[in-house]
């Protein structure tokens, strides 16, 4: 009688996104309540899928003043925090802090043999970068890394955000979206139901065709 | 001695519930004592992978079969020096034949697309080649350890590889050839990657071979031996661990099992 053939454990494929989200002052209030919710039915969404609950990797960088907020984890493991408002917006500083953590995950993912799906960057904002922000330098990578396609990134600006400086920074395939209102919840399901798609994606799975957005316009 | 040889693909459960066909595909020509095999994986972003993948095996395995006969014949030094040409013209005539059949049914090249592993085996020499993921391991005789020939070429990210029909297809195409007996190869696409492969150090997992080693080696009838390799591409313990189509090719030279 001949054995059944054993399996190795390997560690999940991982689907790292960061979440840029602006946290300065005139985010307090109505903005801010309506974006840590959108953030609770992120979790309560992504978790209702089994694979992509292991398998989304997800960062929180706010910037009133640059901060790692929560450090990569697996939606599994994710306890969605409350994030406050103040301060000013060094847009340029936090895209280059988003940058370089992205590059040391995947020097983390690759030292551990854990495949990765292409990194989502999404940012949010309702500003434009203080006067000092070098964001033309954090465009220039972004747009490299783009290029390179390392990365896709998605910038959503709420009412007040300077729409003429965020299509400069985002790739001309991907001009960045007014959110509807404060539709914070309707913009988080459908990035838990974008990362549901790429994470159960395979072979070919770069063609992975998003839902539609119902959330946001695009400025023109 | 002879050749012995399974082969089977099978339907991923994520084809299944969206009603798509399998979209591998594995066969093997036996040439005296020579084996032939190619295994292909249709892209899942091509609408008739699987076209594509039957056409490119069958004409992977004609044309190499008519190009020698038998490939014995050839020396393993003359085969390490011409492979990297030889398996050039094989991709040139796979994609050539593509090419007419997507001129035929009116569709696009790409809609055709799939990775492509194919081997010759003598009992004293083994050449590969590899377009896109998909893993060969094999065993040297005397040995007992298992050996990846090739790291999956897959881009930066697990959803991204080459096809045959990319144009950076023979950039990607590797090749390799090894003038020493090698009795057990075996050639799979990526849906088993995850569950035969150490991703850490790109080692195969022994307990995950050894037991279609043994099975091509004491199972004396032939459809036993496919019947063991069915039964566990169908197994619910599998489907498990991935939903992707995955196909199996197992070969080994050495004394018929007796009865």
């Amino acid at each position: 009688m001949i054995g059944q053939p054993e399996f190795v454990e390997n560690p999940e494929n991982r689907c790292p996104v960061i979440l840029l989200v602006d946290t300065s002052s005139s985010m307090s209030g109505a903005p801010m309540d309506a974006l840590n919710s959108g953030l609770e039915a992120f979790k309560e969404a992504v978790i209702q899928d089994e694979q992509a609950a292991l398998r989304v990797d997800v960062a929180i960088v706010s910037f009133g003043p640059v901060e790692l907020v929560q450090d990569f984890v697996t939606i599994d493991q994710f306890m969605p925090l409350h994030l406050e408002a103040h301060g000013l917006t060094p847009m340029g500083e936090a895209i280059s802090f988003a940058l370089d953590l992205l590059e040391n995950r995947k020097v983390a993912y690759r030292d551990n043999g854990i495949q990765y799906y292409r990194p989502w960057v999404f940012m949010i904002t309702d500003g434009a970068p203080n006067p000092d922000s070098p964001w033309q330098q954090a465009a220039e990578r972004l747009k490299n890394a783009e290029a390179q396609r390392k990365l896709s990134f998605f910038a959503v600006g709420v009412q007040g955000a300077d729409m003429t400086i965020l299509n400069q920074i985002s790739p001309p395939e991907r001009p960045p979206l007014m959110l509807n209102g404060l539709d914070f919840r309707s913009m988080f399901l459908w990035l838990s139901d974008s990362m549901v798609r790429v994470s159960s994606s395979t072979v070919g799975g770069d063609m992975v065709a998003l839902p539609p957005v119902g959330w946001g316009q695009i400025a023109t | 001695m002879v050749w012995s040889a399974i082969v089977h693909s099978a339907i991923g459960t994520r084809h299944q519930q969206k009603q798509l066909p399998c979209q591998d595909y594995g066969s093997y020509i036996l040439q005296s004592d020579t084996i032939i095999g190619a295994i292909a994986d249709g892209a899942g972003s091509a609408k008739h992978a699987d076209i594509g993948a039957q056409l490119a095996v069958k004409t992977a395995l004609a044309t190499l079969s008519q190009w020698s006969d038998p490939w014995s014949a050839v020396e393993g030094h003359v085969m390490a020096d011409e492979a990297q040409s030889l398996f050039t013209d094989l991709l040139q005539v796979v994609v050539a034949a593509l090419e007419i059949e997507a001129e035929t049914s009116e569709y696009q090249l790409q809609e055709l697309g799939c990775t492509l592993l194919s081997f010759i085996a003598t009992p004293n020499w083994l050449a590969c080649m590899q377009i896109g993921d998909g893993f060969i391991v094999t065993q040297g005789e005397q040995m007992d350890t298992f050996e990846l020939l090739f790291e999956p070429s897959k881009g930066e990210f697990i959803n991204e590889t080459v096809f045959v029909t990319s144009a950076s297809a023979l950039e990607y195409m590797q090749v390799a050839v090894r003038t020493q007996p090698y009795p057990f190869v075996c050639a799979a696409t990526d849906g088993l990657e995850k569950v035969a492969i150490r991703f850490q150090d790109w080692q195969p997992f022994a307990p995950f071979f050894n037991p279609f080693l043994q099975c091509l080696r004491s199972v004396p009838d032939a459809a036993d031996r496919q019947a063991y390799l069915e039964t566990f591409l169908a197994s619910e313990r599998l489907n498990a661990r991935t939903d992707d189509d995955k196909t199996l090719l197992l070969c080994l030279y050495g004394q018929e099992a007796e009865e």
